[in-house]
C-alpha cells in the first residue's frame, strides 16, 4: 500500500450516507464500525444525554423524535422562509428557526441551536471516522456528492459541514455525474444516460449527456417528498389496521415504542421481499395490553403480491415524474443509451419492472444501487490525489447553474451557462430599453427558468450616470467573472463614459465567517478535552487497578472471615456497591466518575484488610447492629 | 438455619411488598432468637401503627423486660398497639428503657396508620393511597401542593425505614418508600439524597450484573420462544433492540427509559436466561 493519504468518496445522503474509497485500483465501500454500508443520515441527542449517530439515532427517532434530527439535506443552504423550508417545517417533528441573520436555517436540538452543517457534519465525521477505523489512519480527503439541482449555496454548505468535520473537501460532484463514472460511462462512446434514483425519502430523475469526459446534466426532476419511508408508512398502515381489527382497536401509533417497532420492521420486512416472496412480521410484547392483562404480540406475513398492491400508487408517481421531465427536455425513452438505478427502493422487482417498460430497455445491473453514488465520488477522489494512477476521468469544477441577469419582460438572459469549467469570465451588450434612460438595474440571479422570477436572487445594483440618448444606443458592457474559489463578480459599464458599478456575490451556507471560526474552534476545543480526558483516565486506571487488585487479593480472607462473624457484613454489601460502581467507571472510561470514587475506594480497601486481619487471627466480632 | 439479619432482610422485603402477615412472622422470629432487637421491633411498631379499628391478629411477642431477660413487657405479651380510635399509647406507657428500645418512633406519638389488609393478607394499596391522601407528583414549574400534617408524620416514619432499608442493603425496597415520600412531598431533601443514592447503588447493581457495559448483549433462547416468556411491552422493545450489534451502553441510549429501567429489566432477562453478555 502506498503511503500517500488516502481519498475517500462520500454519498451524503437525505435517508442514508455512503463512504467508500479506491483500494489497489479498485472502488470498494467502506464499511461503518458495525458492518453496514449504510449509515443513516441522522443525529440524535438519546434521553440519556449521549450523542447518538448512524443507526443508533435511527432506532431511537420515533421514541425520541423531539431530539432526533433527520433529513438534514432538506434544509442544508436553504434561506429561511422559502417554500422548501416551509415545506420541510410542515413534516419535520424537530423545531426549526431562524438563523441570527434571519437568512439561514437552524435546529434546536436538546438546548442547543444548530446550523444545518454542523448537523451534516455529525454524520461526515462518524463516516470520516469509520473510514479512519478501516484504513487505521487519518483521512482528511473527500469528494462529496450533491443533487445536481442544488445551487451555490447548498453546495457551499455542504462544503462547510464538511471543513466543520475536519475534512478538506476536494470537490462536490452531482450524485448522477457520480453513478455514470462509477459504471465507467465517459470514457468511449457518447450516450444520454438517465439516472433514476429513487432513495429513502427523495425521487431524482436526471438526465445526463455523456461522453469524451463531459457530463452534461441536460434535466433533472422529480418528487422531493417521495421516496422508500412512504412505503414502509403503507406496510405500517396494514400492520395498524390489521392489529386494530385483531385487538379492539388497539392504535399501535399511538405507543412510540410500538411504532418504532413497527417502523424497523416494516422497513425490513419490504427489503426481505425484494428477494423472497413472503415476508414474516413478529413482534412480541408489542403493547401493553391494559390494566392486569398481558402485553400483546403481532404476528403477521406479508407477501410481496400485498406490498406491490399497496404501493402501486407510489411506483406510478415515479414514473409519472420520469415521462415528465423526459418530455420537458425533449427526449424520448428510445433515445436513452442507458438507465442507472440509483438508490435502495429500486431493489423493489416492481420498480423495476416499471423502469424497465418505460425505457423498454433492461437497467444497468452490476453495482449496488445503494452505493454506486459513493463509488463514483471514490472514483473521482482517486482521481484528484493520485493523477499518476492515470485510468480515471477528472472531473473538471463547473458551475452548477447559469449565471446571468433580468431583461426587460422579466426574463432571464444566461450569460455564463451551466457546466462552465471555472476559472471564467464572460461579457455580454446590452443596450437601455427608454429614451434618455440614466439608470439600469442589474438583478444578478442563477438558476434554469427563463423567467427571472423563477431563478435565485444572488445581489443587484444600480449603474448610474448613464449619458442621456435615445434607447437601443447607449451600450452598456455586462462582465460575469467567477474565480477558482467559486466567487462571482459582477460588472456593468457604460462604454461611452466609462461608468461603471460593480458587485462581488460570494456563495454562503448561512454561517458567518466568525461563527464558522467559533465552530472549528469549538471542535479543536472538543478534541483537545477528549485528549486530555483519555489521559486523565488512563492516569486514574492506574492508580485505581492496583486497589481492585489488592482488595480482590483480599476477598478470600474476607469472606472467611465474614463466615465466622457477622460482623462488617453491612459494610462489605456496601463496599460491593462501591466496587460496582468503580468497574462501572472504568468500562465507561470515566475520569470524573473514578476521581469521585476514588477516596471510597480506598476506605474499601481498608475495611478489606481489616476484616481480612479479622479472619485471620482475631477470632469472631461482635454482633451485626 | 437463618440468622437474624437474613430473617430481618425478609421481613422488609415481605412488608415493602405489601406482605404484611409474613413480615409480621420473620419480626416476631426475630424477636424470639433476639428479644432485644430494636429493628426487629421497630418494624413492628411501625406495621402496628396506629391501625383503626383492623389491627391484625399477632402472636404473643416476647419482649424483654426492663431487667432484659426476655420476659413479657405488658401483661398481654403483646406489642402495645394504639386503640381503636387510632389514638396512640401515650409515651408513659411505653417508655424508652421500660421493655423498648429507643426508636424513632418513641420520641412522640406513632404515624397515623394507613396500612390496610386486604382479605389476602396483602396490602390493600389503593386504600393506602385513600387513606394516606398520596398525590401524583406535579409538573416542574408549579408550586408543590401543601404537605398536611398527618402526611408529614407519615413521611418521617416512611424515611426512618428507607434509612434503615438502606443501611440494610435493601435498596429496592428503600427507593420504593422515597417514592413514597416524594410523593407527598417532592421537596423532601433527605428524601432526595437517598433516592440518588439507592438509584445510583441500585444501578450499580444491576449494571455489575451485565458486565462490561461495552459488552454486546445476545439472545440465549431461541426467538420462537421468546412469546411464551412473562414480559411486558417495555422489556419486549429492549429485547427487540438486542440484535447483536448494540452494546450495553447504546441499549440505554436508545432505550429512551430512566436508566435504572432499563439496566433492571436487562438485569432481569439476564437473570432469566433470556439474553447473555
Amino acid at each position: 500500500m502506498s503511503d500517500q493519504e488516502p481519498a475517500i468518496g462520500i454519498d451524503l445522503g437525505t435517508t442514508n450516507s455512503v463512504v467508500a474509497t479506491v483500494r489497489d485500483g479498485v472502488p470498494r465501500v467502506i464499511p461503518n464500525r458495525a458492518g453496514q454500508a449504510l449509515t443513516p443520515s441522522i443525529v440524535a441527542v438519546a434521553k440519556n444525554g449521549k450523542k447518538l449517530v448512524g443507526a443508533l439515532a435511527k432506532r431511537q427517532a420515533i421514541t425520541n423524535a423531539e431530539n432526533t434530527v433527520f433529513a438534514a439535506k432538506r434544509l442544508i443552504g436553504r434561506r429561511w422562509g422559502s417554500k422548501e423550508v416551509e415545506d420541510a417545517r410542515r413534516v419535520l417533528p424537530y423545531p426549526l428557526v431562524a438563523g441570527p441573520e434571519g437568512n439561514d436555517v437552524r435546529v434546536q436540538l436538546a438546548g442547543h441551536t444548530y446550523a444545518i452543517p454542523e448537523i451534516s457534519a455529525m454524520v461526515l465525521s462518524e463516516l470520516k471516522a469509520d473510514a479512519e477505523a478501516w484504513f487505521g489512519r487519518p483521512i482528511s480527503r473527500a469528494v462529496i456528492t450533491v443533487p445536481a439541482y442544488f445551487n451555490d449555496g447548498q453546495r457551499h454548505a455542504t462544503k462547510d459541514a464538511g471543513r466543520i468535520a475536519g475534512l478538506e473537501v476536494l470537490r462536490i460532484i452531482n450524485e448522477p455525474t457520480s453513478a455514470a463514472l462509477a459504471y465507467g460511462f465517459g470514457k468511449q462512446v457518447e450516450r444520454k444516460v438517465v439516472v433514476f434514483d429513487l432513495g429513502g425519502g427523495t425521487f431524482d430523475i436526471s438526465i445526463l449527456d455523456i461522453g469524451k469526459s463531459v457530463y452534461d446534466v441536460v434535466a433533472v426532476g422529480g418528487d422531493t417528498y417521495l421516496g422508500g419511508e412512504d412505503f414502509d408508512r403503507r406496510i405500517i398502515d396494514w400492520l395498524t389496521f390489521g392489529f386494530a381489527k385483531e385487538n379492539g382497536g388497539v392504535d399501535l401509533r399511538e405507543d412510540k415504542m410500538a411504532l418504532q417497532r413497527l417502523k424497523d420492521s416494516a422497513e425490513r420486512a419490504k427489503i426481505e421481499l425484494s428477494g423472497t416472496s413472503t415476508a414474516a412480521i413478529h413482534l412480541p410484547f408489542l403493547v401493553g395490553g391494559g390494566e392486569g392483562k398481558p402485553a400483546l404480540h403481532l404476528d403477521r406475513q406479508i407477501g410481496r403480491e400485498k406490498l406491490e398492491e399497496l404501493t402501486r400508487d407510489l411506483v406510478d408517481r415515479c414514473i409519472a415524474v420520469t415521462e415528465r421531465t423526459l418530455k420537458d427536455a425533449g427526449v424520448r425513452p428510445a433515445q436513452v443509451g442507458e438507465v442507472i438505478l440509483v438508490g435502495g427502493m429500486t431493489r423493489m422487482p416492481r420498480v423495476q419492472k416499471a423502469v424497465k417498460d418505460f425505457f423498454a430497455r433492461e437497467p444497468c445491473r452490476g453495482v449496488h444501487p445503494e452505493e454506486v453514488v459513493a463509488l463514483g465520488a471514490a472514483i473521482q477522489a482517486h482521481a484528484l490525489t493520485a493523477p499518476q494512477s492515470g485510468a480515471e476521468v477528472l472531473l473538471l469544477d463547473v458551475t452548477p447553474q447559469n449565471l446571468g441577469i433580468m431583461v426587460v419582460g422579466g426574463y432571464f438572459q444566461t450569460i455564463i451557462p451551466r457546466n462552465t469549467t471555472v476559472p471564467t469570465s464572460e461579457t455580454h451588450l446590452f443596450t437601455t430599453v427608454q429614451d434618455n434612460q440614466t439608470a439600469v438595474r442589474i438583478a444578478v440571479l442563477q438558476g434554469a427558468s427563463e423567467r427571472a422570477v423563477d431563478n435565485e436572487l444572488l445581489g443587484e445594483f444600480v449603474l448610474g450616470g448613464i449619458r442621456p440618448a435615445r434607447r437601443g444606443e447607449v451600450e452598456i458592457e455586462v462582465t460575469f467573472e467567477i474565480s477558482a474559489d467559486g466567487i462571482v463578480g459582477v460588472s456593468a459599464r457604460d462604454v461611452v463614459t466609462g461608468q461603471q458599478q460593480s458587485i462581488t456575490v460570494t456563495a454562503t451556507s448561512g454561517l458567518t465567517e466568525e461563527e464558522m471560526k467559533r465552530i472549528l474552534d469549538e471542535r479543536v476545543d472538543e478534541l483537545l478535552e477528549k485528549k486530555q480526558s483519555t489521559q486523565e483516565y488512563e492516569l486514574r486506571k492506574d492508580r485505581v487497578g492496583p486497589v481492585l487488585a489488592e482488595i480482590e487479593g483480599l476477598r478470600p480472607a474476607v469472606q472467611e472471615a465474614l463466615e465466622r462473624t457477622r460482623f462488617g457484613k453491612d459494610a462489605v454489601q456496601k463496599a460491593e456497591g462501591v466496587l460496582a460502581r468503580v468497574r462501572q467507571a472504568m468500562d465507561a472510561h470515566d475520569s470524573a466518575a473514578l476521581a469521585e470514587l476514588e477516596e471510597a475506594l480506598e476506605r474499601t480497601l481498608q475495611l478489606f484488610k481489616g476484616l481480612a486481619e479479622a479472619g485471620r487471627g482475631q477470632g469472631p466480632g461482635r454482633g451485626d447492629g | 438455619m437463618i440468622d437474624v439479619a437474613a430473617l430481618i432482610d425478609q421481613g422488609i422485603k415481605a412488608y415493602v411488598s405489601g406482605r404484611v402477615g409474613e413480615a409480621l412472622r420473620s419480626f416476631q422470629e426475630v424477636l424470639e432468637k433476639d428479644p432485644g432487637n430494636p429493628r426487629a421491633r421497630s418494624y413492628l411498631l411501625l406495621l402496628h401503627g396506629g391501625a383503626t379499628g383492623a389491627v391484625p391478629e399477632v402472636a404473643p411477642v416476647p419482649l424483654p423486660a426492663p431487667d432484659g431477660k426476655g420476659k413479657a413487657a405488658s401483661p398481654e405479651g403483646r406489642v402495645p398497639l394504639p386503640g381503636p380510635e387510632g389514638k396512640h399509647p401515650a409515651p408513659a406507657a411505653a417508655p424508652a428503657g421500660e421493655g423498648f428500645a429507643p426508636s424513632p418512633w418513641d420520641e412522640g406519638p406513632a404515624a397515623v396508620a394507613t396500612f390496610v389488609l386486604d382479605p389476602d393478607g396483602g396490602l390493600d394499596l389503593q386504600a393506602v393511597a385513600d387513606k394516606s391522601d398520596l398525590r401524583p407528583l406535579v409538573p416542574d414549574g408549579s408550586p408543590p401542593p401543601p404537605v398536611q400534617a398527618s402526611a408529614r408524620k407519615e413521611v418521617d416514619v416512611w424515611m426512618q425505614a428507607a434509612k434503615e432499608l438502606f443501611a440494610l442493603g435493601d435498596f429496592t425496597g428503600s427507593l420504593e418508600l422515597i417514592e413514597k415520600i416524594l410523593q407527598v412531598d417532592p421537596d423532601h431533601g433527605n428524601a432526595r439524597d437517598y433516592l440518588r443514592q439507592n438509584e445510583s447503588t441500585l444501578i450499580a447493581m444491576y449494571e455489575s450484573k451485565l458486565g462490561p457495559l461495552v459488552g454486546v448483549p445476545r439472545l440465549a433462547i431461541k426467538p420462537e420462544e421468546v412469546m411464551w416468556l412473562n414480559l411486558d411491552h417495555r422489556a419486549g422493545f429492549l429485547l427487540a433492540q438486542i440484535d447483536g450489534t448494540v452494546d450495553y451502553e447504546a441499549l440505554f441510549a436508545l432505550s429512551g427509559l430512566p436508566r435504572l429501567d432499563t439496566a433492571r429489566i436487562l438485569a432481569n432477562l439476564i437473570a432469566d436466561g433470556v439474553i447473555t453478555s
